[in-house]
Parts: structure tokens; sequence; C-alpha cells
């Protein structure tokens, strides 16, 4: 089983988690650009965590024969603190990068003018830049924010096969699924969806379009959610083929809409060869 | 190829230059190195501006880069070759015809004018031979320095300065002027030098400005054909590949005029065969994408525009690929770079000829802080291709990318503009590290050199841990305990 996580926080997990999501099939991931827990001050806390996500992160991951691309934004919660609306202006020289595949995470947290504002500049960006955006929707009053997100998403003229929404279910998948988005949804231990509801809207909305993610970050949640939402498709009778196609091949398909992934196996984590040149990819200082 | 393959009109001397440059271009050259002459672009003729204009429209017609060769025999004095020279008792001569050759340089948009020293006079010591070489050297460096021309001293067997060594060693005393480069025969190495062609490449690395190709013997210099001296032609092209040589590399046989035309075909044979033997087929390929016309175009933009290079710059590797240069010995790029490094210090070489000192570092050091991993490695792989103003940002960079422990950059850092400005102990850690993270210490530029009983000491005490651990010691820490 191959599994292409869309939307997990990396930042915040351990290397014991990318060995055991890449012994559970992870072999790429998009990490978003998001809260950390500690609201941050200035624009320098951002740049420096921006080059995280393109730099050390992604090395970090290509050492556990994970391919880590990610999505840079402003989010929506810390867009209300005008010490970081700046961020928008550095915001075109991240979107430029290799390692860059979306916009996001945008949207709406507090429903506030101050989220309009960036939310419809940020996707004016991902239009000029070519590139999908993910959407996150609020906790608070999500059934109002999603349809105030999908309009907000239909004024600015991006594609809605360009745009994810995140974080749905049962009450916003019918919305979203009507207006041609992408729909993804977090799979948690106690909060947002579980596996056996993720099949449940599997079996009655279908596999088009629709993306799995853990979104684990910092909190309580668990890497390996994708992989148990797998195996509890194949118990209700989904078919390896199904499991591919919502596992890995629909990320696949909405985050290369902007050309920018990169998926082949990293040197060192091939099937024939366990180490590379000699040399196990972990050796030196770690070991 | 990262550099020029070029042929010099000094071995069309029976040609009328025009006819020369066609038929070296028809050849598939992509350069000229031009040696002035009286019947070649003569720099004492009455009408020398509008020929010179006329020679540069032609080159420029044919697609030719340009170096200036200054070599000819008797242009200055009809009874005596190559005299005067800078170590002549009066030298006004020569240094006045350097000036004429470096305006004609500036004009024709070339390269750079490449000089020797010439052959000490038997009754003059070496000291006085010295003092002529830096005060004759200081006055063609103004003129160079006026017109922005860069100029290669280059050794000459029999000559006073007629070592790698030695030249460099001039250029130090003079305090390492930044328009002073090196012109390299390698033919010469064979001949004279003590460690082979490819290592006198990679020791003058930054600083070559121009490259001459031909074969010789230990110990003769006489210019031979590829093949009939004992020269490592695959070894060298591979080496100004690694060092990321992006100037004019000319044949060099200038005995040769009576059958230039056949010379100049076999040399391109013999030069094709090389580069496809040192180069794997993936290999060849793949730098064969760095000529790839998105980069021409790339930095053809960032000469009319410089700040494309902001989105040029991070788009390289979706353009031109990624791929090391070097797959079979260096599987990670981590050694020789890889596909991307090259094209990015293209790019940055373009910028830097069209930015002032300033306003190049502040671009640099924005493409490095808004960089990922990529785009910091082209800027620390480029860091050679940059002009002197820019070595004290240079190094803020490289100690940067020495406090990551993201291997690439740690590779990337250690290249030769660290092996020539990095001080001592930051360039011990770096090694140290190296060895911790597991980047081959092939990757160290100057190893060789560097290396003292500190790093040794401290490379020692390291393995002693390790041992106590029960690890193993990595086989590069064995191995440069071994042979120091």
């Amino acid at each position: 089983m191959r599994i292409f996580d869309p939307h997990i926080h990396m930042t915040s997990r351990t290397t014991d988690d990318y060995e055991a999501m890449f012994a559970a099939g992870v072999r790429a991931l998009v990490e978003p650009a998001f809260w950390l827990g500690q609201p941050r001050t200035t624009v320098g806390s951002f740049k420096d965590y921006f080059d995280a996500l393109i730099g050390w992160e992604r090395f970090r991951a290509a050492q556990f024969g994970i391919r880590h691309h990610c999505t840079i934004a402003l989010n929506p919660k810390e867009a209300n603190d005008p010490r970081c609306k700046p961020v928008l202006d550095i915001l075109p020289r991240y979107l430029a990068k290799d390692g860059v595949v979306a916009v996001g995470e945008v949207g709406y947290d507090s429903m506030t003018p101050e989220e309009d504002e960036a939310f419809a500049r940020q996707l004016e960006m991902a239009v000029e830049h070519k590139l999908p955006a993910l959407v996150h929707t609020p906790h608070r009053d999500k059934l109002a924010g999603t349809r105030r997100t999908l309009d907000v998403v239909t004024e600015s003229g991006i594609a809605p096969e360009f745009v994810a929404v995140d974080h749905l279910n049962e009450v916003t998948v019918k919305l979203v699924k009507d207006s041609g988005c992408w729909m993804g949804f977090s799979i948690y231990p106690d909060t947002k969806m579980d596996e056996d509801r993720m099949v449940a809207i599997l079996q009655e909305y279908g596999t088009d379009r629709m993306l799995v993610n853990s979104a684990a970050d910092w909190g309580r949640s668990d890497p390996l959610k994708t992989y148990k939402t797998a195996r509890k498709m194949l118990e209700a009778g989904f078919g390896e083929s199904d499991v591919d196609k919502v596992l890995w091949q629909n990320p696949v398909d909405f985050y290369g809409q902007s050309g920018r992934l990169v998926l082949d196996e990293l040197p060192g984590f091939s099937a024939s060869t366990e180490t590379f040149a000699g040399n196990s990819v972990l050796r030196g200082g770690r070991q | 190829m990262t550099f020029s393959l070029g042929y010099g009109t000094n071995g069309f001397a029976n040609h009328r230059l025009d006819d020369a440059l066609r038929v070296i271009s028809d050849l598939g050259y992509t350069s000229v190195a031009l040696t002035l002459d009286h019947h070649h672009l003569d720099p004492f003729a009455e009408d020398v501006a509008k020929e010179t204009a006329r020679v540069a429209g032609l080159l420029s017609s044919l697609g030719l880069r340009c170096v200036v060769e200054t070599g000819a025999r008797y242009l200055l004095d009809p009874t005596r070759k190559h005299h005067p020279t800078l170590v002549s008792e009066d030298s006004d001569g020569r240094i006045d015809f350097l000036h004429r050759a470096i305006r004609i340089a500036a004009d024709l948009g070339a390269d750079c004018v490449s000089f020797w020293s010439g052959i000490k006079p038997s009754d003059v010591d070496d000291e006085t031979a010295r003092q002529r070489m830096l005060s004759g050297v200081g006055k063609v460096l103004v003129e160079a320095d006026r017109r922005q021309v860069r100029i290669g001293l280059e050794p000459e067997p029999g000559m006073y300065v007629q070592h790698l060594a030695q030249a460099l060693a001039l250029r130090d005393e003079l305090g390492k002027p930044e328009m002073l480069g090196i012109t390299l025969d390698v033919g010469h190495c064979v001949a004279v030098e003590p460690m082979n062609a490819a290592e006198c490449v990679r020791h003058a690395a930054g600083l070559l400005v121009n490259v001459q190709l031909d074969d010789m013997r230990p110990g003769v210099h006489e210019h031979l054909e590829f093949g009939e001296g004992e020269l490592d032609l695959a070894g060298t092209l591979a080496a100004l590949a690694e060092v990321g040589y992006t100037g004019v590399a000319a044949v060099e046989l200038p005995r040769h005029s009576h059958a230039a035309p056949d010379v100049a075909r076999r040399a391109m044979t013999a030069l094709t065969a090389a580069v496809k033997s040192v180069l794997p087929a993936a290999d060849s390929e793949s730098v064969g994408q760095v000529d790839h016309p998105w980069l021409v175009g790339a930095e053809r933009r960032v000469r009319s525009e410089p700040a494309a290079i902001r989105a040029l710059f991070p788009a390289v590797g979706r353009e031109v690929g990624r791929d090391p240069l070097r797959p079979e010995s260096d599987p990670q790029g981590l050694v020789h770079g890889t596909v991307d490094d090259l094209a990015r210090t293209r790019l940055l070489a373009a910028l830097a000829d069209v930015l002032a000192p300033v306003e190049l570092v502040d671009e640099v050091t924005e493409l490095y802080r808004y960089g990922d991993d990529a785009e910091r490695r082209g800027v620390l792989r480029g860091l050679t291709s940059l002009p002197a103003p820019a070595v004290k940002a240079g190094l803020e960079l490289v100690q940067d990318a020495l406090r990551t422990n993201d291997i690439r950059l740690v590779a990337a850092a250690l290249g030769p503009f660290a092996g020539e400005h990095l001080d001592q102990h930051s360039w011990r850690h770096g090694v140290l590290k190296c060895l911790f993270v597991g980047v081959p210490l092939t990757a160290v530029a100057d190893l060789d050199r560097r290396t003292d009983t500190e790093l040794l000491r401290m490379v020692a005490d390291y393995a002693d841990e390790r041992r106590a651990a029960g690890r193993e010691v990595p086989a590069d820490a064995v191995r440069l305990l071994e042979v120091s």
C-alpha cells in the first residue's frame, strides 16, 4: 500500500513518526503552513518557519524515505494580528519554490474582515502563480463558514478543481462536492472525523475528488490515520484500487496541478538496495 | 559542458583572420583565442578601431566567444622574438601593447587578455625581475580596471613566471587584484608543473580566466596534438567542469598552421571523444542540459533585467533537471554538485557581469536567505564566480551553511571558495562536521593543502571517541590520519 498524506504538520512530529509512517507505506506528504500553537509576533518568525518547510523539514523527511512538499500562506488565525500581516508581502518569493505545491492553509477562523482580506488576496496569488489552494474551514460555526468560504472561492475566479476545502464532515461535504472543489477530511483520534465515519462518507459520496489526511500536528493526533482509514476501507469492502485512488492518486492529481510534485523513490529506499553506496543514509552523527 | 571549446588563431597563421574564424566556427568550435598580430587585427594599425568593430561584428555573427592573446612573436620588434617583455630593461613597449590589447578586448566584448612574463635576461637577477614584473603588471592593471577587462597571467615554460605557483604568488604579492586571473595552458602542466593538469585546474579553480588546450610530454615544451603526449585530456576537461569553469578553453597549436584545418578537425574529434568518455551516457546528457535553451534565455534575461533572477533562480531545477553531474562516483552530487547547481552558477556569473559589487552582494545574499536548500547550494557553489568585494558576504553564507545539519549544504559550503577564503578554525570544524554527518571528504576543496596538525589532532580525538563507544570510525577519517 502506498500512501500520500495530503495534510500533515511534520514540524511537530518526531523521527519515530517518520519511521512508523514509512513502515505503514507513506512515501509522500504535504505539510501546509499553519499556526504553531504559540502565536508569532514578527514576520521574521514566519520567514524562518517557511524556510524550514522548504529546507530542513524536506531534508529530514528525505532521510526517512519520504518525499516532502509544502503549502505556504498566512493562516487565517494569525491574519488577524496586524504585526503578521506583512507576511503577505514575502509570500510571492516562496510561491516560486520547488517544494511549494499550493497556497495554504488559507480560509477562515473567526470570519473577521481581516480574514476576508487575507483569504481573497492569497487566492489571487494562487491564480497568479498557477498553484492550487488548500482551504481550511473553521472549527466553530463550520457550516456557515464553509458556505462563506465557497462564496469567496467563486468570487476569486480560481477554478474549483484548483481548490481543496479541508476539514469537512457529514454536514459540509455535500456543499463542497456540489461546488466542484476537492473534499478534504482530517481523521483525528477524537475531534473532526474518525475512520469509520470517513468510510461511511466514501460509501455515500464515492471516491472522486476525495482527500484523506491525518492533519497530525502538535495536538493530540495520529500520523497513521491515513493508513488506518485505508485498512477500514478494505474491511468495509473497498478494493485495493479504491484505496490507492483515495490515498495516493487523488492527492497526486490535486497537488500535481502545481507541476512541482517530485515522487520518484529516494536513493537508498528502493526495495532492491538497503544501503546507498555502501552506507545507510542515516549514517554519521545519527547513530 | 560548462565552458566553451575554442581554437587559437595563432594556429591559423597562414590564413586571413576572417577565413580562420569561419573555418574554426564551421568545425564546431564556439569560441576563439585571438592572437593579435601584424596580419590579425594589428593593434598598431591606423584603422584599428574600425577593424576591431568589424571583427566584433564577424565574431557575433558566427556566434564565437573570444579571448585576446598577446604572444605574437615579431609584433613589437622585427628582429628579436617576443621582445620587449615585462622583465626587459625597457618594458614600455610591452606595456603599451598590453594596454592596446585591453582596449581591443573591451571593444570586442572578449572575456579577457592573456599575457606572460617573458624570459628573464641572463644579466638580470631574480629580485630585479620580480620588481619589474610587479611594476609592469601594476601598470597593466590600471588599464584593465579602467576598461573592466580581466587579464590572465600565463605561466610559460622557460620564462620568468613559468609555474602556476609563481603566478599565484605574484598575484598575492600584488594584493590579489580582482582583475588579475590566471591563464592555464594544460600542456605546460604536463611539461613543467609538479602536479598534473587536472590538479592545476583544481588549484587555480576560481582564478581561471582562460584555458589553453594541447598535449605535451614531461620536460619538453613542444605543443603537440592530443594523444601525442601524456596529457589526460578527459580528466582535465572533467576537472574544468568540476570546478565550474565557465570560460573559454581553446586549442593552442601555434606550430601547426601549415595544416591548420586538418589539425583543428582532429582536435575537435579528440575533444568530443574525451567529453563523452569522461561523462557516462546519462551524465553527458544531463551536462548537456546545462546548455538548455531555458538556461541560455535565463542568462540573457538576467543580463538585461537583473531582478528577474529572483524568480528564475528557484525555477532552475524544474527547468534543467537535478541529476548529479557524476552519478557513478558521486550519486548524491555532494562532491561535484548537480546539474541545477551548475546552472545556478551560470546565472550568478551573469548577474556578476551586470551588477555593481554592492548591489551584487545584496542580491546574492537575498537569493541565499530566501532560498530553499537547492538555491542555497547553488549560491554556495557559485561564490567562486563572484568578484572580490563579495568575499566577505560569501563567507557569512558559508558560515551559515556550516551551522546547518543538511549534508548537501555542508558539502557545498566547503568547495573552492571556502578552500581559498575560510579561516582555518572554521574550516577545521567544517571538515570535522563532514566526518560527523557523512559528507565524503572529497567534497572538501584544498583538503591536502589546508590539513594541519590541529585538524589531525581533532580527527584523531574523534576516532578515539568512536572507538571508546565501540563504534566504527568513518573510513574518510582513517584515511586522513593514515596519509597525513
